[in-house]
């Protein structure tokens, strides 16, 4: 009954982020399931082809369980969140080399206020690398 | 699994709110919010045979809201789901002859003794 599909992510509007998980645990047609998420029918069916749950019956007619679909869409908004990684102390993000660097001979110079400026070298390329600070202290700058 | 026939009946009824009664978008959104709790405690039972359910609606509401519920709030829910089965008894009248209209109109009265947040 249950269907495999290509499994992709899809982009997934906020307004059907926020309505999927009052689905109820029923089974619907892709029609109410639409109206209920207030998208287009296509767009569903778009999902349905991507890997959305949804099964169907003798008659080939199409079954969307709400419960299963409401984890689906919480599944896709999960698969495109970019992992983080927050800045460590001395560490800054190099524009030629495009990635994060701990800074070389860095030196902070105060701005305003709580806010400083470090200033210091890629050790990948030797470009300057540059990261704001607030409260600087001197564990912002890379031991060594 | 929740009844499908029962889904219908709450679709027709917003739909008959909206296109007969003139109700708002916004409305029929809150309605549809209030009856989703009818359909959850009817579960797989037809409308028809809600009143064998030992638990209250007000009941399951209580059970259900684990944060405690708005004493407005919850007897909006309680109004919207006697607008339906009242409705729905005059539409089908043969398939809800079970259901009295003294037990429809007791839906809305909250059961003494629950502590409602205020």
């Amino acid at each position: 009954m249950s269907e495999n599909q290509n499994t992709s992510n899809c982009r997934i509007s906020r307004n059907v982020l926020i309505k999927a998980p009052g689905l109820l645990p029923m089974l619907y047609t892709p029609r109410e399931i639409a109206e209920d998420l207030d998208v287009p029918e296509t767009t569903l069916r778009d999902w349905l082809n991507h890997g959305a749950p949804h099964s169907r019956d003798e008659s080939n007619h199409i079954w969307i369980d709400g419960k299963q679909f409401a984890a689906w869409v919480d599944s896709q908004r999960n698969a495109r969140k970019k992992p983080t990684h927050p800045l460590q102390a001395g560490e800054g993000f190099c524009m030629r080399c495009n990635t994060i660097v701990k800074i070389h001979n860095g030196e902070i110079h105060p701005v305003k206020g709580n806010l400083s400026h470090l200033k210091g070298k890629c050790p990948i390329c030797g470009g300057i690398v540059n990261r704001g600070i607030w409260n600087a202290g001197s564990s912002e700058l890379p031991q060594g | 699994m929740l009844d499908r026939q029962n889904y219908l009946k709450v679709k027709l009824f917003l739909k008959f709110s909206r296109d007969v009664r003139g109700r708002s978008s916004v409305q029929i959104s809150n309605d549809f919010e209030h009856l989703k709790a009818l359909l959850l405690w009817a579960g797989s039972q037809p409308f028809g045979s809600v009143p064998t359910i030992n638990t209250s609606l007000s009941d399951f509401l209580f059970q259900k809201g684990e944060k405690g519920l708005d004493q407005t709030e919850l007897q909006s829910i309680l109004n919207t789901n006697e607008r339906f089965f009242l409705w729905v008894k005059a539409m089908f009248p043969v398939e809800f002859q079970n259901i009295r209209l003294s037990w429809i109109m007791k839906i809305s009265a909250i059961s003494e003794g629950k502590e409602v947040i205020i």
